[in-house]
């Protein structure tokens, strides 16, 4: 079979009922602007990281909203925090003040 | 005992106070310097630089040229308490020994008129100089009296709002000096030993008072006197006037090359505790005047991190344009520190972050002379392409570092604080620019620029911006620009102006374009754009605020092109602009002269 590059993600099942939002809401509270993400992906598109790895700060961002900080944790590491998504946001979201804050206050989950 | 009278207890025990604790401090933070600052402060001290340091003293902590240049009447005030208190200092000692012989008590010329024992017949010169001197710091008194209620008479909008500790101090040493006129007043009008002011005040309380009522209140004048030396003695290490001695050392650890880093020392101590809180670094401000923000400025994130109070929100909101470190009269690093806060806060990576970075390498092309766009260059494809035209047309063969994708050089990191996964991402930049053999490495971005200069020791290599590069083109020949008579105006980009010193470059450059009209803050006084990447904090209706304010500035010019040298810059001018804004690069390349 050729392959293209791309690839099925494996099926798996997400207990929202299960998660702690607690850090999420505070996120929230702290960038509201967040909640006008439209999630159109630019930040990803557009990211030196992204661009070099499969980091994708739209799936981070998903994550952190579902309340999975473990995998968005690690995932942060990978940004360079060099600011292109903030500059191309068309919501005009502190994406590098989201980064921050992730590192910070998720790092807890980091196990 | 001679010279002694119960009143002096209270100056003598807060002098000592004083001083104990200032030797404390010092001694403690020179102690804890890293081994290799103590190494230059041993090869300094018996070098010039101790010559040039006490020169410095005398001109900043005495006569505070620096002041003088942002308002000469502020710079007076300034002169007039620290020169004029130090000479009162020193002629009262030189008066004390002459008239009291050697050997006398330390306190006896701060008190000297009440233990005055010579016999006074005649006008008496000491006493003259004194009344002087004594006139002089009073009218700076007066001057500080009257910038609480005017500041603007002295050139400052706004003032910084004090801390209880600071309201102590300021008002004993407010207290300070009239009463000794009052003090040494009533010693005139028993001793006939005053000069023209206190001894003509002396005369006129000697003819309207009872000389019983005289000697009460002369006694109660010494002791308030002497009881409010005492409490601005006692206050002063804990209040901003610590920076009154701090200044010193500081210039003499400057001199000798010592310097603040991105990660903290002790050194940083000696720049923080001389810090007057004076507020000069307010009033440039943007985040001040465009955004009302007014508890995050240099004075007040210095201040918070002395009294061990440093809120993140503070040490992340700010531009790090550099504004206020050019205008701060004590020359403290005010950038270094606040990045160095930062870092304290943040800094923790993972032993594997940026591995992922091994052996990427999606560079192209061969040449000595490298390219490194940097990630705001991608983001502006116009500069990109501009400088591909150059390079064709100056025949230079060109590696490109990252045209089709690479990494970011870090600096970003460092600014936000996480200075050790920077040096990560700038390990793997070096190894990739030593593969490749160049011996230039030119770039767009004046943040990377920067990085690259100040933290990559690249041996060998030498590291330019585009505008630097470009001139040595045309000045070499290689390249030459057509006059179009057009108007442009520049603004300076923090990091290129302030951060690395390049102005003339790009003015050269249009001025071979065109006509340049400068804006009204240019050069040192550039203003910042907003988008700068040292701010964590701003949001975006705020970035865009102060950049409408730094556009409307350029357009006030009348150019019909904005020209600015970073990529950041020019995105964050070119959204709010009603003209044109370009690269230096762009202009360079719409212009070029076809050989024939």
């Amino acid at each position: 079979m050729p392959q293209f590059g791309f690839s099925i993600s494996q099926p798996r099942a997400v207990n929202l009922d299960t998660n702690d939002f607690v850090p999420a809401e505070k996120l929230l509270r702290e960038l509201p602007e967040l909640q006008s993400c439209i999630a159109c992906g630019s930040c990803t598109a557009t990211c030196t990281a992204g661009n070099l790895t499969s980091f994708n700060f739209r799936k981070v961002h998903t994550l952190v909203r579902r309340g999975e900080y473990r995998e968005a944790y690690e995932q942060m590491d990978k940004c360079m925090l060099c600011g292109k998504c903030r500059l191309v946001c068309p919501r005009g979201i502190n994406t590098r003040a989201v980064v921050m804050k992730i590192k910070r206050e998720l790092g807890d989950y980091q196990r | 005992m001679n010279y002694y009278d119960h009143f002096v207890i209270p100056f003598v025990v807060g002098t000592a106070f004083m001083f104990a604790v200032i030797v404390w401090k010092w001694g403690r933070w020179l102690w804890k310097l890293p081994v290799a600052d103590k190494k230059a402060i041993v090869r300094g001290v018996f070098s010039l630089d101790t010559l040039r340091a006490i020169r410095e003293v005398v001109y900043e902590s005495l006569l505070h040229r620096k002041i003088f240049r942002v308002n000469p009447v502020l710079g007076y005030m300034h002169m007039s308490l620290a020169f004029g208190w130090f000479l009162l200092i020193a002629v009262g000692w030189i008066e004390a020994s002459v008239v009291l012989g050697t050997g006398t008590p330390l306190h006896a010329h701060v008190f000297f008129r009440y233990f005055d024992t010579a016999q006074h017949t005649g006008w008496n010169p000491f006493a003259f100089i004194m009344d002087l001197l004594l006139l002089m710091v009073l009218s700076g008194v007066a001057l500080a009296w009257f910038k609480r209620m005017r500041s603007r008479a002295l050139g400052m909008k706004r003032t910084t709002k004090h801390v209880f500790i600071d309201r102590v101090a300021l008002t004993a040493l407010w207290l300070i000096f009239p009463l000794r006129l009052v003090s040494e007043s009533f010693a005139a009008a028993i001793k006939h030993n005053g000069g023209f002011l206190t001894g003509g005040l002396g005369s006129l309380i000697a003819a309207t008072m009872d000389s019983a009522v005289i000697e009460t209140l002369n006694s109660l004048a010494w002791w308030l006197y002497s009881f409010a030396l005492a409490s601005f003695f006692v206050a002063m290490p804990f209040s901003r006037y610590m920076h009154i001695f701090t200044e010193v050392p500081l210039i003499f650890l400057r001199r000798y090359r010592l310097h603040s880093t991105a990660r903290e020392k002790s050194f940083d101590n000696f720049q923080i505790q001389a810090c007057s809180r004076c507020g000069i670094c307010i009033d440039p401000c943007q985040l001040q005047n465009v955004l009302n923000i007014n508890n995050v400025q240099s004075v007040y994130f210095l201040r918070d991190r002395r009294y061990g109070k440093l809120d993140e929100k503070v040490a992340d909101n700010c531009l790090m344009c550099g504004l206020c470190e050019s205008r701060c009269p004590v020359g403290i690093e005010l950038n270094t520190l606040r990045l160095n806060s930062r870092q304290k806060s943040i800094d923790t990576p993972a032993l594997t972050r940026y591995d992922y970075l091994q052996g990427i390498d999606r560079s192209s092309g061969n040449g000595k002379v490298g390219y490194f766009a940097g990630c705001m260059t991608l983001l502006t494809p116009t500069v990109l392409r501009s400088m591909e035209r150059i390079f064709e047309a100056a025949g230079e063969g060109v590696w490109w570092a990252d045209r089709d994708g690479g990494s970011c050089c870090g600096r970003p990191l460092k600014l936000s604080g996480e200075v050790n996964a920077a040096e990560r991402i700038m390990a793997r930049n070096k190894e990739l620019f030593a593969k490749h053999g160049i011996t230039t490495l030119v770039t767009s971005c004046p943040i990377c620029l920067k990085v690259f200069r100040e933290d990559y020791n690249l041996e060998g290599i030498e590291v330019i911006h585009h505008t630097e590069y470009i001139l040595r083109l045309v000045h070499a020949g290689r390249l030459s620009v057509e006059a179009t008579g057009q108007e442009f105006t520049y603004h300076d980009p923090c990091e290129l102006g302030r951060g690395s010193g390049i102005y003339e470059e790009p003015r050269e450059l249009i001025r071979m374009a065109g006509r340049l009209v400068e804006p009204e803050h240019n050069r040192r006084e550039a203003l910042c754009c907003g988008s700068s990447l040292a701010n964590l904090v701003i949001d975006d209706s705020q970035q865009s605020k102060i950049g409408s304010a730094v556009t409307s500035e350029l357009e006030a010019t009348g150019a019909a092109t904005i020209v600015t040298a970073c990529p950041l810059c020019k995105k964050a001018l070119a959204r709010d602009a009603s003209v044109r804004v370009a690269d230096i690069s762009q202009v360079v390349a719409e212009n070029l002269r076809v050989a024939s």
